[in-house]
């Protein structure tokens, strides 16, 4: 039984607005504040199949073979936060978009509202390509051995470091960040999610999910991430902050991770990135297919070319954005520069596995709370930001 | 009756023109008022009301958010302390920007030509027209531990002088004084230039002295502008997010601590959660200090205005 009611919501609750006003207010709000909707509007017209996706996935060389295969325009609609996809998606009419790009947490939230349809992995021969644990991805287990999404990219939130002034075995555990020597010198992406899931696994270490812990060990890790901030330099809320503050050194470590890849790129070759032996995070975005699609034929065709090893090495590796890629055979489309920037390299510690490997192994997906609010959450991390 | 409808005619037709253009310039301000003005804050108002279920913004009336944040105030995201640290923060700008105006002000008008004047005063406020994140970067860049500040500093054997301003309230107050100059060069110099000359020539040839003219005559004039301009920077100040986060680090430290503005807080909040009611009833108590703010600041303009009448 497929519960509509939330789905509804958006609707039914114009048409049950009593007044003038509240229809006045009711549209303003979905016209000024989700502006998407004109957006979304304009590409039910054009284009036969519609993807709410982070960015990246619009890129002509990522999308424009499927294009030029199927003879479609695929419209993306993209968003910047999975809150924010999740308000997106349930601000327009059912069947707006035929597949979503959802970061794996996020996944649960989209079945709690008969949002998607699973989708069988024999439909999907590039699985068996994929990294085992991406072949049978938690987070995305559906019932009858059936799955949520196809995972499409993912990297981690380790340590990043300059190595001018750390050393690997300094960077080598959540709980070297409370060193003398980086008061003052640490740089953090300003989100409450990765930093306190990594904070539950420099506490708990090799949680398989930092995130489902009790009130006593949320209390713990409130008390660890006080005890770091006068190590703290800045919080910055986009890359650019990050980038900034290593190059010029008001920072020297960051427990963002990748920048080691972003600092390579802008012509730094004095950076490093370790997953702790804690553990770190690791986040992870899939395709999903809409319950109410149109097009459901089409987006299962355009999920597939999503799982190739083809596409996913040019989406991992856009000019802008790097990351990981779940399909292992991605390698086969890299040369050795890009192998190693992107870990796909031996890993002299675990022969016979690359370093991409050991990390996964080392690594648990994003979550999100799971025995408290999210707003209680948040709320540690403000009073950890003003402490 | 022909002739007194005439006659009418003959008065009223002189009055319906100036009664027309009254409307007009009466209706075109407020029209702009209630368009950029009322109508987004009653939006704010409105949705502060609201409540979010299920990723979906429900209408209603409810006190929720508001309650929420009232118990956030002292304790947990410690909002109280994030607004101290703003009050702080913008009130401090808003002097050290006054300070650097006013002289500057003064330059232009007391010893610059008159015809040069308006050259000069092109140049004062020249920033205005470049984008102030781009002017925020190029601050990152010169205040950055290895910037060109502490770069040229160290290049000198001056050791002694580097710092790392970046990632404080005093890198905040730079950005925002690059970002507020042009600005208050325009207040005050509307102000200190409409001062009657021959108040100043009058006091002089009375045996004043320089310093004696300008804090007798000079200062008590321009006390109208610097209030507005004080008033004005605050409030400006107060709600800026850009030089917070991105030269005050998003949580610089002040003498008030390593906290951030509550601007920024606003800002972070609505990035985790996308709540956009409890936003706008954050936002809410951001538009009642700000004009909490004016309030002041024209109260103190009227009696400055008093004082000179």
């Amino acid at each position: 039984m497929r519960d509509t009611s939330k789905l509804d919501t958006a609707a039914s609750v114009g048409e049950a607005a009593p007044s003038v006003p509240r229809r006045w207010f009711l549209g303003a709000a979905a016209g000024a504040a989700w502006s998407s909707l004109t957006i979304i509007n304009k590409a039910q017209a054009a284009g036969p199949l519609r993807v709410l996706a982070w960015p990246g996935y619009d890129e002509k060389p990522v999308v424009g073979e499927f294009e030029d295969t199927h003879k479609v325009k695929v419209e993306f609609k993209n968003y910047i936060g999975g809150e924010q996809m999740l308000q997106y998606y349930s601000q327009v009419p059912k069947g707006t978009f035929d597949a979503i790009i959802s970061d794996a947490e996020y996944v649960q939230k989209f079945v709690a509202q008969n949002a998607l349809t699973p989708l069988k992995k024999a439909d999907f021969p590039n699985l068996k390509d994929f990294h085992p644990k991406y072949q049978d991805f938690a987070p995305l287990r559906a019932p009858n051995d059936m799955t949520w999404g196809i995972g499409t990219r993912f990297s981690f939130y380790g340590i990043s470091f300059n190595a001018k002034h750390v050393s690997d075995e300094e960077a080598s555990s959540w709980n070297n960040l409370f060193m003398p020597k980086f008061k003052n010198k640490i740089v953090m992406f300003d989100w409450y999610l990765p930093n306190m899931s990594n904070a539950s696994l420099a506490l708990f270490p090799n949680n398989p999910a930092p995130y489902d812990i009790s009130d006593g060990q949320l209390a713990q890790v409130k008390d660890w991430l006080i005890k770091l901030r006068p190590q703290i330099t800045s919080f910055a809320p986009q890359n650019q902050g990050l980038v900034s503050a290593l190059v010029n050194e008001d920072a020297i470590i960051t427990p963002y991770g990748d920048m080691d890849i972003e600092m390579t790129v802008a012509g730094y070759n004095n950076f490093k990135t370790v997953v702790p032996k804690e553990g770190s995070i690791r986040w992870t975005e899939a395709a999903c297919l809409c319950a109410d699609s149109r097009n459901k034929e089409l987006a299962l065709q355009w999920i597939a070319y999503m799982s190739s090893a083809k596409v996913q090495s040019r989406l991992v590796y856009t000019k802008g954005f790097k990351a990981r890629a779940p399909n292992m055979k991605v390698v086969e489309h890299w040369d050795d520069e890009q192998k190693k920037l992107m870990s796909y390299v031996p890993d002299p510690a675990n022969p016979g596995r690359m370093l991409v490997e050991t990390n996964i192994d080392k690594s648990s997906p994003r979550g999100l709370p799971v025995k408290q609010a999210e707003a209680a959450w948040q709320a540690i991390y403000n009073q950890f930001k003003s402490a | 009756m022909a002739d007194a409808a005439l006659a009418c005619g003959a008065v009223a037709e002189p009055a319906r023109g100036p009664w027309a253009l009254r409307a007009v310039s009466i209706a075109v301000p407020v029209a702009y008022t209630a368009a950029f003005f009322l109508v987004p804050l009653a939006f704010f108002v409105v949705l502060g009301f609201w409540r979010v279920q299920d990723y979906q913004v429900v209408p209603g009336f409810s006190l929720e958010n508001y309650r929420d944040i009232a118990g956030h105030i002292l304790a947990q995201s410690n909002y109280g302390i994030a607004i101290v640290q703003s009050f702080y923060v913008s009130a401090t700008t808003a002097l050290c920007a006054v300070a650097f105006c006013y002289p500057l002000v003064l330059a232009i008008v007391y010893t610059v030509p008159g015809r040069l004047q308006r050259l000069v005063l092109l140049f004062a406020v020249a920033p205005f027209w470049t984008s102030y994140i781009l002017r925020v970067f190029a601050w990152q860049i010169l205040l950055a531990r290895r910037g060109i500040i502490n770069t040229a500093a160290a290049s000198l054997g001056w050791d002694w002088m580097e710092q790392g301003w970046l990632n404080t309230q005093v890198a905040t107050r730079i950005g925002l004084v690059h970002y507020l100059a042009p600005v208050l060069v325009i207040i005050l110099y509307v102000s200190v230039s409409s001062i009657d000359r021959t108040l100043i020539e009058a006091a002089r040839e009375l045996g004043a002295s320089r310093l004696q003219a300008f804090r007798r005559v000079i200062w008590p004039l321009s006390r109208v502008g610097i209030t507005v301009s004080l008033s004005f920077a605050t409030i400006i100040g107060f709600g800026d997010v850009l030089s917070g986060s991105l030269l005050g680090g998003g949580a610089g430290r002040s003498i008030v601590g390593a906290v951030p503005l509550f601007s920024n807080m606003i800002m972070s909040d609505y990035a985790s959660s996308t709540n956009l009611p409890r936003t706008c009833a954050l936002a809410m108590i951001l538009v009642l200090i700000l004009a909490c703010i004016l309030v002041a600041g024209l109260r103190a303009a009227e009696r400055a205005q008093r004082a000179v009448a």
